[in-house]
């Protein structure tokens, strides 16, 4: 199931892959990708519009031309591509998950993993966390909430009735975010052991018991 | 050193005034300054970072204030569950109701920014240490040990307390069923004996 969910999602291609249909979207992931690189090095407040042409190999000029309303632009649309390719990622591990204990695991395993390896956010926590703060409080974390659980709820729909399917979605997305927000001493979520515990001692019988609450 | 935190606490008071009254971006120095009766050397000695740093110290007083007061609304709960769901329910209205921080969510919400990062993982450690009691007083499911489960609910509390989701925080029913269900249906047995214990 969901491979139909998954192959939509697949709308952005991968970091260095070809890409032939025209010249203008070939320049734009250059300059998402250069964009990405320069957030990894100096953060994004350190990332001007100077240092993402250089690095995209084109004139600011040019940037301008594909990306009118600038480095605002451009970081939004760095924002919403990364998201893209996060999703597809996660969506194939997954989708091929046998149980829902195991789509549980899954899907915090490798959304944490993807999140930890990600240089741009390592930078970005490292130099500048109070940027993601307002994103992961209140209002912005009802609407990111709303997002991931639109994701994560299709591949919860094989075990449990829609209604269990969106609030298990979203527990299991506001744990994820818990962990990544302040990592735990002793439960690394990148370490697979880790989320089986996670999973098994707190998430599932929440899940388990929302069911007989329904 | 007494009349230093005192002149310290009027300024943060009349600063916390004028956020009410006028809002983040039309709150100055010099409107802080004219408030609290202070000159404005007297302000730049208290908050040599300006305006950036009073609200900042504005921001994280309130911050305490508020779990100051949410502890002393939930402090005399009895149980595991009575704390957790007392505690829910009166963070999440107080929240709503809070007019100054709903006011700089909407016109300056990177003024939360600062506080957020500096203090939200020692708040989740105080949380932590305060339900840490009521999961050692409480039967728990085999397996549980009550350090890492004070870790995982502290998590919990904090998330759903920031942003309820698809949940109606308002609605006491709605509060229990969550405490029940995501929160402790792993942490404590799966037939709550609270009254046979208590008979005890």
């Amino acid at each position: 199931m969901n491979s139909s969910a998954a192959r939509s999602l697949h709308v952005v291609p991968p970091l260095g892959a070809e890409i032939t249909t025209n010249d203008s979207s070939s320049k734009r992931l250059r300059i998402i990708d250069a964009a990405l690189e320069c957030i990894a090095v100096e953060g994004i407040k350190g990332t001007t519009v100077e240092d993402i042409s250089t690095r995209a190999g084109m004139s600011r000029a040019t940037l301008y031309r594909i990306f009118p309303g600038g480095r605002d632009a451009v970081l939004g649309a760095v924002v919403e591509t990364e998201i893209a390719r996060f999703f597809s990622g996660i969506a194939v591990a997954m989708g091929s998950a046998t149980s829902l204990e195991g789509v549980l695991v899954a899907g915090i395993f490798d959304a944490a993993t993807r999140l930890s390896g990600s240089p741009a956010l390592s930078t970005i926590l490292r130099l500048e966390p109070w940027l993601l703060m307002r994103h992961v409080s209140f209002g912005e974390m009802d609407r990111l909430l709303s997002v991931a659980s639109d994701f994560a709820e299709p591949f919860f729909a094989r075990w449990l009735e829609p209604n269990e399917a969106r609030r298990a979605a979203e527990f299991a997305v506001r744990t994820l975010l818990s962990y990544v927000i302040e990592a735990d001493v002793d439960l690394d979520l990148t370490e697979k052991k880790s989320v089986e515990r996670l999973v098994a001692c707190y998430v599932l019988p929440g899940v388990e018991a929302l069911q007989r609450a329904e | 050193m007494g009349q230093k935190q005192e002149t310290r606490d009027v300024i943060i008071e009349a600063a916390y005034g004028c956020l009410a009254h006028y809002g983040p971006s039309r709150t100055s120095v010099e409107d802080v300054a004219q408030a609290a009766g202070v000159s404005r050397a007297t302000m730049y000695r208290y908050f040599p970072g300006g305006r950036d740093q009073l609200i900042n110290d504005v921001v994280a007083w309130e911050f305490h204030r508020f779990f100051v007061r949410l502890y002393e609304a939930v402090r005399d709960a009895e149980t595991l569950e009575e704390v957790i769901e007392r505690g829910l329910f009166v963070a999440h209205r107080a929240i709503k109701e809070h007019e100054v921080l709903q006011m700089v969510l909407r016109t300056e919400p990177e003024a939360l920014d600062v506080v957020l990062e500096s203090e939200v993982a020692s708040t989740r450690v105080q949380i932590s240490e305060f339900l840490l009691p009521y999961l050692e007083r409480h039967e728990l499911a085999p397996g549980v040990e009550p350090g890492e489960a004070a870790g995982f609910l502290s998590r919990m509390v904090l998330s759903y307390i920031g942003a309820q989701g698809s949940w109606d925080l308002s609605n006491p029913e709605e509060v229990s069923r969550l405490v029940r269900a995501e929160l402790l249906a792993g942490i404590v047995p799966r037939e709550p004996r609270t009254l046979t214990l208590r008979q005890i």
